[in-house]
């Protein structure tokens, strides 16, 4: 039987009396890109914090690539990547001295020819200090050092905050290449989008509690859409009645917006009989997600 | 050289001797430039005696006994005079620099919000801490050996009979054993600080407050109790008495505490939630 890449059992944090997370559980698969999604402040970053040893937990275990976090925390970290939030580095240093140091820990040599490929995929100057790069200059950097050593686990903490669309697109190109050649990535975010365009499950998390954890296939499946209408005269009390409408909002007599996971073409069929003076459909917030898991 | 491999990371310890390189420099140049620009003024000392005799008999004896002075003539050995005059710069700003360093040896990579990146890396705390300290103990130690060959030159350059080389390096010894207590009270405290931030201040307010108190109980007898709170009280600076000699109870108490801090702040930084 495949061995969980991560496994996390009853996993509970609290800062004093604050709840950080708490009775979380899930399993991420060898090979898999696993979502991590939620607002800020939901708990994610404490979940990855604990994993990588950063903090410790109130309660609940956790294991990476079969070792238990705590104890065996050493072995685990030579075989992971990690990407924080908050690309920081020693601003002292430039981006050579910076990364020739990080892979120094892995290596007894110098990594060069991978720093190489990668500094120049994301077309980043090497002699510039860190101090003078941008955010997203900075982020790029912290991708290359959490890669050097080729690691089995790849966890992302909201690793695009910062970089250009078109710097996104490369990364992620480079995350389904690393993912094919095996690494397992645990990628969490705040943005629905950019994990359903690269995680094959996603997890979500409120309020330090995990809700659902969904394939992303079927999430797709779902199709969740904002609807917003504006109909001349009244609104047909049908709309009600269509399988896959939630949390209806009346904004006036004439406009009314919905959460809408059925067929298209049911609702267009049942509004074909209504004068249409406007229609939008929206991806819908996070929120708005939650509050359809919630139901 | 096994349990050194074991214990302590190679790349962290150069990084960190990097770092530190340059405060330690400055210290170092501003230390030893006082210790031998003070003993430069000895032989003036010397030929003026009789002028500065009159001088002192004005002030209470006291006033001199917490720098080992109980007489003022002791103040015209070269011994008396760099006891008086010289160790205090070590025994302060030595301590200052120790506290500072101690203190942010860990908590920089907090409040720098590099520590998710350097824990983040195959080691383990332990390993972190070792490194750090071995490197905070290496930076007092070569600081005070540097300082010590500036005090022995610039005696011996200045010198006009012999004087005890012993009584000079048990001196050195309470001074660089107040340092290294210095040193891990800033690592000790580094590791209670939940939300990193530099304690500079506070770290050269304890120093001082620690010299003022010990000070303060040598001139007035009401306060004389207060003294054993401070560290300097256990400083034997009274060079010029015959029996002079490393006290045991002394470097038991500077090594007792030392290890205490050492310990507790290991234990504590092990299990210590890492926030940037």
């Amino acid at each position: 039987m495949q061995q969980p890449v991560i496994r996390i059992k009853d996993l509970t944090k609290y800062y004093g009396k604050a709840k950080g997370i708490e009775h979380v559980n899930l399993t991420v698969q060898e090979g898999e890109i696993f979502g991590f999604i939620g607002p800020n402040g939901a708990g994610k970053s404490t979940t990855i914090r604990i994993l990588l040893n950063l903090i410790f937990p109130t309660n609940g275990s956790a294991e990476v690539l079969g070792m238990d976090v705590i104890r065996e925390s050493k072995r685990i970290k030579k075989l992971t990547g990690y990407i924080p939030s908050d690309a920081n580095a020693y601003m002292k240093m430039t981006v050579a001295e910076f990364l020739a140091y990080s892979s120094r820990f892995y290596f007894s040599g110098n990594s060069g020819r991978k720093i190489r490929e990668l500094t120049v995929l994301f077309d980043l100057d090497t002699k510039r200090k860190i101090a003078d790069l941008s955010r997203g200059n900075r982020k790029k950097v912290a991708i290359i050092q959490s890669m050097v050593h080729n690691p089995k686990l790849l966890i992302l903490d909201e690793p695009t905050t910062g970089l250009d669309p078109l710097m996104q697109q490369q990364f992620f190109e480079l995350l389904r290449k690393e993912n094919h050649n095996g690494m397992t990535i645990f990628f969490s975010s705040h943005v629905l989008s950019e994990v359903q365009l690269l995680c094959e499950r996603v997890a979500i998390i409120k309020e330090g509690e995990i809700i659902k954890i969904e394939n992303i296939d079927n999430l797709r499946k779902k199709q969740l859409k904002k609807v917003f209408l504006e109909i001349e005269g009244e609104i047909p009390r049908e709309i009600a009645t269509i399988a896959g409408i939630e949390h209806i909002m009346m904004n006036s007599g004439n406009m009314l917006s919905f959460l809408f996971s059925g067929d298209i073409n049911d609702l267009i069929r049942t509004l074909s009989a209504t004068k249409l003076m406007n229609m939008t459909l929206e991806e819908p917030s996070l929120e708005e997600i939650f509050m359809h898991y919630y139901k | 050289m096994i349990s050194i491999r074991l214990y302590m990371n190679g790349n962290l310890m150069l990084n960190e001797f990097r770092i530190n390189l340059l405060s330690f420099a400055l210290w170092l140049i501003l230390i030893c430039f006082f210790v031998a620009f003070t003993m430069a003024f000895y032989p003036m000392f010397i030929e003026n005696q009789s002028q500065f005799m009159g001088l002192f008999n004005l002030f209470p004896t006291g006033l001199f006994e917490f720098k080992g002075i109980s007489n003022f003539d002791d103040l015209f050995s070269v011994l008396g005079f760099y006891a008086a005059n010289n160790a205090v710069y070590m025994q302060l700003f030595g301590s200052i620099y120790a506290i500072i360093l101690g203190s942010n040896i860990l908590l920089k990579e907090e409040y720098n919000k590099t520590a998710d990146f350097l824990l983040s890396r195959p080691l383990t705390r332990s390993e972190v801490y070792l490194t750090k300290t071995a490197v905070m103990v290496f930076y007092i130690l070569i600081l005070n050996i540097i300082v010590i060959l500036t005090g022995y030159l610039s005696i011996e350059f200045v010198k006009t009979g012999p004087y005890d080389l012993q009584s000079y390096l048990i001196l050195s010894l309470y001074t660089f054993l107040l340092n290294l207590l210095f040193g891990f009270t800033g690592l000790f405290i580094s590791t209670l600080i939940k939300r990193a931030r530099p304690f500079t201040t506070l770290g050269i307010g304890i120093v001082l407050f620690m010299y003022f108190l010990y000070t303060i109980s040598k001139i007035t007898d009401e306060a004389e109790k207060l003294g054993y709170i401070s560290p300097y009280r256990f400083v034997d600076a009274n060079v010029l008495n015959p029996d002079y000699a490393l006290n045991p109870w002394f470097v038991l108490y500077f090594a007792g505490l030392v290890i205490f801090l050492a310990l507790t702040a290991f234990f504590i930084y092990k299990r210590k939630d890492i926030y940037v």
